[in-house]
């Protein structure tokens, strides 16, 4: 059985549009597709099949992308890419100016077609030191960081329980881990979930 | 939450242990992630195959204190590598340590599921570029097993 991966770079080696089927891809589960990465790699050092940094641009369906170290990537993003932006979205919600992390094939051009693109998704832990109306207030590292609930989106996990859109249970002084989607040059995040030990 | 006292010989020493993984940014980052810096070891970066373990040293253990709840953890320093493998699809990754993390007894008694095969206590935390081979980064936390690798 071919992997996820093999069909992506095989599909983007094709040429054509570029693009892959979505019924090829779509077939596996999240966690079926993770389980069926490549190949290991040296501990420690840096993975070729990922990049992360900053939409400059984007060209047809490439994310030009500037690492935080410097290194420039393209991206391309394929019919059975997942694009992630505070949840599922569509290519259009990616924006110059958006953070990224991305998994997915190297090619032999040194473009990445991916499997997986994260705009802005960032994983902090923190106190928070006020809550104010729908904003949490996270001390991050001694740094304020603003997070904000959004209705339909934001829900709390505390501990085994299932997530909950009730987040009226969070307190002052508790310490909790924050997923969410950073918004560009602020200090401000978009919940997508709280963790809480209880 | 009741703390339990420290588990002795560290459980890491008599084979796999379980717990929970979640991921954190290190090196340099945009967002709120841009003054994080290089870790405990100064080689931290988020696009490299890297985990926080948090007995890497005795200033590290003071912070993290993973005894308090009920876990002993073997000292393992700078470059020493783990295999984090997810009880949720059974990918797995060997990383190399980078940084002191997690703050397990923040998290004491926390317990991660999916279906019914769960894990207690923050244990480990992997740069985005492991975490996101084992699974998605928007799960944001998973119960695993770690054993040397």
């Amino acid at each position: 059985m071919r992997s996820r991966r093999d069909l992506l770079k095989s599909a983007v080696l094709g040429g054509g549009a570029g693009v892959v089927a979505a019924t090829a891809l779509g077939s596996l589960g999240p966690e079926a597709a993770f389980a069926a990465s490549g190949p290991e790699l040296e501990p420690g050092a840096p993975d070729p099949d990922f990049a992360e940094g900053r939409i400059r641009s984007i060209k047809d369906n490439t994310l030009l992308v500037l690492g935080s170290n410097a290194v420039f990537h393209r991206i391309r993003v394929v019919d059975g890419t997942s694009l992630w932006k505070l949840g599922p979205v569509p290519f259009d919600q990616a924006k110059p100016g958006d953070g990224l992390y991305a998994r997915g094939v190297r090619m032999p051009d040194g473009e990445l077609a991916a499997e997986s693109v994260w705009l802005n998704i960032v994983n902090i832990k923190g106190h928070i030191t006020n809550i104010k109306d729908q904003t949490l207030h996270l001390d991050h590292h001694g740094k304020e960081v603003l997070c904000h609930v959004i209705a339909g989106k934001s829900v709390a996990i505390r501990s085994d329980a299932p997530p909950s859109a009730d987040l009226s249970m969070l307190k002052v002084s508790q310490h909790v881990q924050i997923l969410g989607a950073w918004r560009p040059d602020t200090n401000e995040v978009d919940i997508a979930t709280v963790f809480s030990p209880h | 939450m009741a703390r339990n006292p420290s588990t002795d010989p560290p459980a890491d020493l008599l084979g796999p242990v379980q717990g929970e993984v979640s991921w954190f940014c290190c090196g340099t980052a945009w967002g709120p992630c841009s003054s994080t810096g290089k870790g405990a070891c100064g080689t931290c970066n988020s696009g490299s195959l890297q985990h926080a373990w948090p007995n890497a040293s005795d200033a590290c253990w003071a912070i993290t204190r993973p005894d308090s709840c009920g876990v002993s953890l073997s000292r393992r320093t700078c470059g020493f590598r783990h295999r984090t493998t997810s009880l949720c699809g059974g990918a797995s990754v060997v990383t190399a340590i980078a940084d002191c993390g997690p703050q397990t007894d923040l998290f004491c008694g926390e317990r991660s599921c999916c279906g019914s095969t769960c894990a207690n206590n923050r244990l480990i935390d992997l740069t985005p570029a492991a975490y996101s081979r084992i699974a998605s980064l928007s799960t944001g936390l998973r119960p695993c097993e770690i054993a040397t690798g």
